[in-house]
């Protein structure tokens, strides 16, 4: 469907709109044009990632002045999956606009997920990966390899192995370009083996070429990956985080530092080796670290130490560039040894402070000043330890990073907590809550304000977007990430007819109210209670039903209490259980069971967790999830020190009040975990929340507006029984045959009616094709077109 | 002490009991008008549908439709037919209705035939082989309605597999589930059982009295059946229903041959007898011989075989149990006639055109042709009672009768009327 948007000429891949699909179109399109950024929240299974590439693809092919899309999504196969849209997209385009639209969009990830080379690919972590690429591509590598090949004396197998896709690639040169289209990870790994080219330096290569790049959260927001790969991305380019729900957290990660006792004797073995390659490179070839040290004199910045050559990146800073001071490295770590022997004090104060066997915590000004009074350290110099320790690593020759990780998680931490002033807190904890008996000490470094690292990212983009099923309450996100939107709209979904029922559930037959509130959540009657919400609800939903629970701990206890009263055989007798646990394979395993039980009709409950890997990432559409269940409010560990510290800082910054805001965290993990159960609208599920807390205002309120909204008075405050009642008629009403005709013009859109919409908005049909090069000057004015300019030379045009 | 949130809650829950007791309050759905007659205010609800199925009927008349059926009722007999969602219970319901569809069954079909098996504690038992007669069903059913344990899909599917492979290829093999379980217990792959049903081409139709199994959906969905989730005692009778008139034939699966039949005769009874049976017993056409039930299975009674000879045939269609040829009554094959040809579906007639007819046929236009009660002229209790006008004949008729033509009678009678004068006039 192609049809004219404000003016915007929008190219949408698929016959037929939802309602809904516009309005999201119309928030985006005015946003663009505002240059503004907009948070945006459109409930899942409306085709939420169609809409949002094919309005912003459509508004670049009309302004070439729009920079690139950078979307930005959480993991693998999210990207893959926004990429088969894109595909789809093109393939549409070039159908009916030409070769003149083609995009070039390609998806960008780890090496460990783009690696071709046959030994490199094998190795099991990320890390490995990332070191023995290194190995083979690093310019002092390279350079010996030539060394060696010159010199016809040696046997060609002394020389250091190199890798051939590289080599390839690097040999092309800047000639070594994609053919525009739409690459996925595995499109990229086939091209890379066809032509023998380096598909993830080729990709990071292509990325300034590219309409559409496709990556994690982190390579924009966390600083040490976002300097290497996203620096030379231009002002114009439109950012969208998508399923960005949880960015705070992922922000608040970016910038955070654990240090363990493991870290620490890590590092101090780090130190050893250092020492020892110092002496040896003294020795050896001197003229080596005498020229670092001029370098350094230099200073950093003019001279820059850290050319950022392609493959020689180690490691990046972790703190966002602008933060750093442009100035030379102080003297007292300009030597290696000096500098090594300055870490090693660090690190020695460190472990002395572990060592204290109760709980601290304090600001990074008065840890600074502790370290000043005790190991004559000042925060100065700390705030050098990264670009300092990436220099010596690169003069060193070092390419097994892996190897030296825990000295650089400490010079993270130094350069960290040397920078930040505010919005940060050391918090010490030397044993597990749960254990107290044995010392586990850890040193957090943590942030406690998002905004610092997402800032960089408002900052340089014009357009940011941030897009989720869940963002309610829509005004919180702003002030958490400290930016001012220009749109900001929670979307509905329409439907014909009521495919989600969201019921709360407040007591048991019995009447007895249910509850996971602390005094209450060991009450054997609560627990009763829950067992039998879930008997009922096995008796008459067929297929999957997925039941989430507040904590592991919690849903270990009710699991044991189930069993012995006799809960669990009943449930058993209708269903198959199977459990979320820690262990990823071992969960991956019971869904893999899970859903085969409710493939071959025998039905299966599966017990998870909020906050856990399944409720962040699996899909329970269809019939792999016919109900919810939503056991207790899923807060979070409100003990702990570092929640703690950023409640006070929310209050004391943001005038968040502690309440509040953990409520609405506890509400939106809720949400997103029974928004799992609706994939698309032809899907039907439903939502039980079964807590007497859900049915009071102020966190029903913070739910987002698509489940209020059909959250009837009939459906509140219910008991068992009633829910069941309401749950059987749901189910036999939902499986009656849905026809596609009654949504027309109601919940779906067809050409005619997106015209008239058009048309009633005074805009005539659209233009097919990419705008005519506009004169130099002319009487046109400014390529910027509102809605009331840029109609007229569309049309006409 | 006066607390207003318990008063509240009481009454809530009062409703809520009243709403588990009865789904349906069909009390509610009483309505009187003006005149202080009582209706039906679903009536509209209901004439649309049945207009609908009339029209359906009407649509499909061209679709080649399978004459001789096979058909196998699968029963649910496990744990969930003692919820009592349904009053009674779900096995009272869905019993009775089954009583029902065999004799519908029968009438729809004459000459095709239907088997029962029944499926409980993870097994399926056949109750009755494929015959001819509703009666034999019914009393199995009858006498096999404890519920216990899980259903089983895949053994159902296997079980009636076997019996259904070896059919002559010119009858439409199907399978109708009638399932109130939400689970399936099956031995191995449930997906190999429907594959096999599948590549024999056995057509299998669901009616669910809960909610929709996946595997029942895709089950329906790859074998070309139908798949109903009832949402009430009517709606699952007329889910059942639907099943009574043959369905549109799969070209591949079948395959059209000559099939021999033969029209027995009655012969009455030897003066010899010493029993006294009602009518006669029938006699094949082709060798002459006596037709006898179900021979390969003789009564027993208390482990003694009664060689009775009480089981000579008393009903048709069957199969000669000398030559196997297929014996039905002419009227048989009438009777599966008028699925080919379907009677037109009536047009609806507004009071406005019911004026201008008014001039024409006067007397047609106010009084129904059929049962020749008085329209409502006014037309201002909804379409209830709006009359319809057969396209071929122009006679007008109420909708009850609109209804009894198309769905029991089959014939027009202003139509056949003509028809009848036509002749006599060329005669």
């Amino acid at each position: 469907m192609i049809f004219n948007l404000e003016g915007l000429t929008v190219y949408f891949p698929y016959e037929y709109l939802y309602p809904e699909q516009y309005r999201y179109m119309l928030e985006l399109k005015r946003a663009l044009d505002a240059k503004g950024h907009g948070c945006l929240e459109m409930p899942t299974g409306t085709g939420k990632t169609i809409t949002c590439l094919s309005l912003i693809t459509s508004y670049q092919l009309q302004n070439p002045e729009c920079g690139k899309l950078i979307y930005c999504t959480r993991t693998v196969p999210e990207m893959e999956k926004v990429l088969a849209e894109l595909r789809n997209l093109q393939a549409y385009r070039e159908k009916h606009v030409g070769k003149a639209s083609q995009i070039m969009a390609l998806g960008l990830s780890s090496r460990k997920n783009m690696c071709i080379h046959p030994k490199v690919a094998d190795e099991g972590s990320r890390e490995s990966v990332d070191a023995n690429c290194r190995r083979l591509t690093a310019s002092w590598v390279r350079d010996k390899h030539m060394a060696a090949l010159a010199n016809e004396e040696e046997a060609p197998e002394n020389a250091p192995e190199l890798c051939e896709f590289f080599e390839d690639y690097e040999k092309e040169g800047p000639n070594a370009i994609l053919p525009p289209g739409v690459y996925t990870l595995a499109d990229l790994r086939d091209f890379g083996r066809k032509k023998g080219w380096c598909p993830y330096f080729l990709a990071r290569h292509m990325i300034s070429f590219a309409n559409v790049v496709v990556y994690n959260y982190q390579y924009l927001l966390d600083p040490k990956v976002a300097n290497m790969v996203s620096r030379e991305l231009e002002r114009e380019c439109v950012v969208v985080f998508d399923e960005a729900h949880n960015i705070d957290n992922v922000c608040i990660e970016a910038l955070s530092v654990n240090l363990r006792q493991q870290t620490l004797d890590g590092a101090s073995r780090n130190i050893a080796q250092l020492t020892q390659r110092i002496e040896h490179v003294k020795a050896h070839d001197e003229q080596r670290l005498r020229e670092e040290y001029t370098r350094l004199v230099n200073g950093l910045a003019q001279q820059g130490v850290l050319d950022r050559a392609r493959s020689d990146q180690l490691i990046a800073n972790p703190v966002i560039s602008e933060d750093i001071l442009r100035e030379a490295v102080p003297g007292n770590i300009r030597r290696a040894e000096h500098f090594i022997a300055f870490l090693r004090r660090f690190v020695e104060y460190l472990k002395q402070r572990m060592r204290g066997g109760s709980v601290e915590q304090e600001t990074p000004i008065a840890f600074l000043a502790h370290l000043q009074q005790t190991a004559a350290i000042d925060g100065k110099t700390l705030k050098f330890c990264y670009d300092r320790i990436t220099s010596l690593l690169k003069t060193l020759e070092v390419v097994d990073t892996e190897d030296f990780s825990a000295i650089s998680l400490i010079c993270d931490f130094a350069t960290l907590v040397g920078t930040y002033e505010k919005g940060f807190a050391l918090i010490l904890e030397p044993y597990d809550e749960r254990y107290p008996n044995i010392p586990d000490p850890v040193f957090q470094l943590t942030c406690l304000d998002a905004s610092y690292a997402i800032a960089p990212v408002f900052d340089k983009f014009n357009s940011v977007f941030i897009t989720s099923g869940t963002l309610s309450p829509i005004n919180l996100y702003p002030q958490l990430l400290g930016f001012k939107p220009v749109c900001s709209a929670a979307l509905d979904m329409t439907l014909t007819r009521e495919c989600l029922c969201p019921m709360v559930i407040t007591r048991g037959a019995d009447q007895q109210m249910v509850s996971t509130k602390f005094d209450m959540r060991d009450d054997p009657g609560v627990i009763q209670n829950y067992g039998r919400v879930l008997i009922d609800l096995c008796s008459c939903v067929p297929d999957g039903i997925v039941a989430f629970f507040v904590s592991y701990s919690y849903m270990e206890q009710i699991i044991s209490k189930w069993h012995e009263t006799g809960v669990l055989q009943q449930v058993m007798r209708r269903k198959l259980v199977f459990l979320e646990t820690q262990d990823v394979v071992e969960t991956s395993l019971a869904l893999d069971n899970y859903r085969r039980a409710c493939n071959c009709g025998r039905g299966a409950v599966f017990l998870s967790v909020a906050r856990g890997k399944i409720a962040e990432g699996i899909d329970f559409d269809r019939h792999y999830g016919r109900a919810v269940i939503m056991y207790g409010v899923p807060y979070q560990y409100t003990l702990s020190r570092i929640l703690r510290a950023r409640l006070e800082y929310l209050r004391e910054t943001f005038q968040i009040k502690e309440a509040d805001f953990l409520s609405f965290d506890a509400v939106r993990q809720a949400a997103q975990c029974v928004g799992r159960v609706i994939r698309s609208k032809a899907d039907y599920g439903l939502m039980v929340f079964c807590d007497k807390r859900y049915n009071s205002h102020d966190k029903r309120g913070k739910l987002p507006k698509w489940i209020t909204s059909h959250l009837h008075e009939q459906q509140l405050n219910l008991s068992t029984d009633m829910a069941v009642a309401i749950a059987r008629q749901f189910m036999r009403d939902m499986a009656q045959p849905y026809d596609r005709a009654g949504q027309m013009g109601k919940s779906l859109l067809d050409q005619n009616s997106v015209n008239a919409m058009a048309a009633a908005a005074g805009f005539g049909p659209p233009t097919i094709g990419p705008p005519p090069p506009k004169p130099m000057g002319g009487p046109m004015g400014g390529p910027m077109g509102g809605p009331m300019g840029g109609a007229g030379p569309m049309t006409i045009g | 002490m006066y607390e207003p949130d318990d008063e509240d809650l009481a009454a809530e829950e009062q409703a809520a009991s009243l709403k588990v007791a009865c789904p349906e309050r069909t009390w509610e759905d009483l309505e009187e008008d003006e005149t202080g007659r009582l209706r039906i205010t679903h009536g509209d609800k209901q004439y649309r549908e049945k207009r609908r199925k009339i029209a359906m009927a009407a649509a499909n008349s061209h679709v080649c439709k399978g004459m001789i059926r096979f058909l196998y009722v699968v029963v649910d007999l496990s744990q969930a037919v003692n919820e009592a969602d349904m009053r009674p219970s779900r096995l009272a319901v869905v019993s009775g209705i089954l009583y029902k569809f065999f004799r519908e069954y029968f009438n729809q079909n004459p000459l095709s035939q239907l088997g029962l098996v029944v499926t409980r504690n993870g097994i399926a038992e056949r109750l009755t082989e494929l015959s001819g007669s509703p009666e034999s069903h019914i009393t199995a059913l009858k006498e096999n309605l404890e519920a216990a344990g899980d259903m089983s899909i895949q053994n159902s599917l296997e079980q009636v597999q076997s019996s259904l492979a070896q059919l002559p290829t010119y009858g439409t093999r199907e399978v109708l589930f009638v399932v109130s379980a939400l689970s399936s217990c099956d031995p191995g792959n449930v997906h190999t059982a429907i594959a096999a049903a599948k590549s024999a081409n056995i057509r299998v139709s669901v009616v669910s009295v809960a909610a929709e199994l996946h595997i029942c959906r895709r089950m329906t969905e790859e074998t070309g059946g139908m798949f109903g989730v009832s949402q009430s005692q009517h709606h699952l009778e007329d889910l059942l229903m639907a099943h009574a008139p043959p369905p549109p034939l799969n070209e591949q699966a079948t395959k059209a041959s000559l099939v021999e039949m033969g029209f027995p005769q009655k012969r009455p009874l030897d003066k010899g007898a010493f029993f006294s049976g009602r009518g006669g017993e029938y006699v094949c056409p082709r060798c002459a011989s006596r037709v006898e039930v179900n021979p390969t299975h003789p009564k027993f009674v208390e482990n003694i075989k009664i060689n009775n000879p009480v089981t000579f045939l008393q009903e048709l269609p069957a199969q000669c149990s000398v030559c196997s040829l297929t014996l039905v009554s002419s009227p048989h094959l009438a009777r599966s006639y008028h699925h080919l040809f379907p009677v037109a579906p009536f047009e609806v007639h507004r009071p406005v055109i019911m004026q201008e007819l008014n001039d024409a046929a006067k007397l047609d236009a106010t009084n129904c042709f059929a049962c020749n009660l008085k329209f409502d002229r006014s037309g201002a209790r909804g379409n209830d009672d709006a009359p319809s006008v057969c396209p071929r004949c122009k006679k007008i008729y109420c909708f009850q009768c609109d209804v009894f033509i198309h769905e029991k009678l089959h014939n027009c009678p202003g139509c056949e009327i003509d028809k009848a004068k036509g002749y006599k006039n060329s005669a």
